[in-house]
């Protein structure tokens, strides 16, 4: 359970975090590990949520630490998901208000930041 | 006191590392094993001293938590933060530090200068790749310890760590399921006028931050409260404790839900800045007649009302608590007529993995009957549970307003 690890891949120097089919508790400490790790080596972090089909709160709180540490330190989290359980709960939660997610990497590589200089 | 010369006989080895690897020492509950475990280490290694610190991870500091020859280490509470002096650094750098000068210049604690120690050996205690403590051995005469000395002492340190995890585990696990005992009401209030059920189960055999809570304000108001903060085991429930109080307070300042709300999430922010919760705070009339409810990024009931099948209440759902400074909060009104039955949840109930969340939604208003409440929680978690181990925590609370005849009665 605890040797679960996320990839991190560079695509066009935005480092991105790939994340498995599930997360939860067993598995949210390597996400929360893997954000730290990928923030250090961007302004602008994506989560390509993509493959997720299950997402419990352990998963959402990790993903919350991130956005806000982005926030206070001037970058910026962006997530991928398009659509299903993870967007539902992105929903519900109101998550999908505060984090900036799209349908795709390739729009979430591409969308120019909005209010960031 | 004679100082051991020269490196130990292969037979004197073995006979020390047996006696630090002794499986009768499993016998023992954890705080007699740690203090065996220190007897032995002291005596193994012919020190004076042995202590074992444990890392506060909230504080970053070492606590003395057991010793040999220096139970005033212990009694006094000693604290060293972790990064300074002599049990501060191997907790730092995660290695073995030998001093061979023992003053305030290189330890903070006075009690082990005060006493005489001229020589000491340390080793962190390592557990899941974290240093979670630091044992460390004394000797009042000067004493070059040897390489063989620091593997025995690491090899107890090893053994303490399995020890002191379990212990730990065990500790947390106790005190984590006292509290939520303590916080869930195991009888529900008597309402005139509606029926209430209730369960609990937590996930796969661990506490977590799930929580239900049922009061009535001065005015006689029933007010229905149902959360999950993240996390799990004893820090999710202490977090669970404090909103559920600092709940009540502020429903009794105000019977607006989504002022509740957001005074609870201000708090939360300013005092627990990495809590996070999904809250649902629903006010009913005294007639019952109506509810008013506002969603703090929790699921909406579902509503079963008498004749009709049961749906997920349309209700708009605001922010989880602990995301974002006073967003906006809305309160919905649902009219609640005799015989209305409500469900109250928590993600557990209804998420499974390989399943989509409206499926479980699905499933999850099928399986309500038109029964009283304690009925009605039977056939919701034997539908959705069933035989199947919880993942994740789920709570449970139906409420339900008195048929229309019975209440004439």
């Amino acid at each position: 359970m605890t040797d679960v690890t996320y990839p991190i891949e560079m695509v066009r120097g935005v480092p991105v975090v790939r994340v498995p089919e599930e997360i939860d508790i067993t598995s949210a400490a390597a996400l929360r590990e893997a954000l730290l790790q990928a923030a250090t080596q961007g302004q602008l972090v994506i989560v390509d949520m993509a493959q997720t089909q299950f997402c419990d709160t352990a998963g959402i709180h990790a993903l919350v630490l991130a956005h806000k540490r982005a926030l206070a330190e001037g970058r910026q989290l962006r997530l991928v998901t398009p659509g299903g359980n993870v967007l539902r709960i992105l929903e519900i939660t109101g998550i999908a208000r505060v984090i900036p997610h799209f349908t795709d990497l390739e729009q979430a590589l591409t969308t120019t930041p909005a209010g960031t200089p | 006191m004679t100082v051991r010369a020269g490196p130990l006989t292969l037979e004197e080895r073995l006979r020390d590392i047996q006696a630090i690897t002794d499986a009768a020492l499993s016998h023992l509950d954890d705080r007699a094993f740690l203090a065996q475990l220190l007897a032995r280490t002291r005596d193994i290694l012919r020190t004076d001293t042995a202590a074992l610190l444990l890392l506060d991870d909230s504080s970053k500091q070492l606590i003395a938590t057991a010793a040999a020859g220096l139970e005033e280490e212990v009694r006094q509470g000693v604290l060293i933060p972790v990064g300074r002096g002599f049990a501060g650094r191997i907790a730092a750098e995660c290695r073995p530090v030998i001093l061979d000068r023992v003053d305030h210049t290189t330890v903070l604690n006075p009690i082990l200068w005060a006493k005489g120690i001229r020589s000491m050996m340390g080793v962190p205690l390592v557990a899941g790749g974290r240093v979670i403590g630091v044992l460390h051995v004394g000797s009042l005469d000067r004493r070059e310890f040897t390489s063989q000395d620091t593997e025995l002492l690491q090899m107890a340190a090893d053994r303490a760590a399995v020890a002191v995890q379990s212990m730990m585990a065990q500790t947390d696990r106790i005190a984590a399921t006292a509290l939520q005992r303590s916080l869930l009401p195991s009888a529900l209030p008597v309402v005139d006028g509606a029926e209430m059920a209730a369960r609990y189960v937590p996930g796969s055999g661990v506490v977590g931050g799930d929580w239900y809570d049922v009061f009535s304000l001065p005015a006689g108001e029933l007010c229905i409260v149902i959360g999950d903060v993240a996390g799990s085991g004893l820090p999710a429930a202490v977090i669970m404790g404090r909103m559920r109080s600092a709940l009540r307070a502020y429903a009794l300042e105000t019977s607006d839900p989504a002022e509740v709300l957001s005074r609870l999430d201000r708090k939360m922010q300013h005092f627990e800045p990495d809590a996070l919760a999904t809250v649902l705070y629903a006010v009913f009339d005294r007639s019952l007649d109506q509810m008013r409810i506002s969603l703090a990024g929790h699921f909406p009931p579902v509503i079963a009302r008498p004749g009709q099948p049961a749906e997920v209440a349309d209700i708009p759902t605001g922010l989880m608590i602990g995301i974002a400074p006073s967003p906006r909060r809305q309160v919905t009104t649902v009219s609640v007529t005799p015989g209305t039955l409500l469900c109250f949840y928590t993600d557990g109930l209804i998420e499974r993995p390989g399943e989509l969340i409206d499926e479980g939604l699905a499933r999850l208003c099928q399986a309500i009957p038109a029964e009283p409440p304690e009925v009605a929680c039977a056939a919701v978690m034997a539908a959705l549970v069933g035989n199947q181990p919880a993942r994740d925590d789920i709570a449970l609370l139906i409420a339900r307003r008195q048929p229309a005849a019975q209440e004439a009665l």
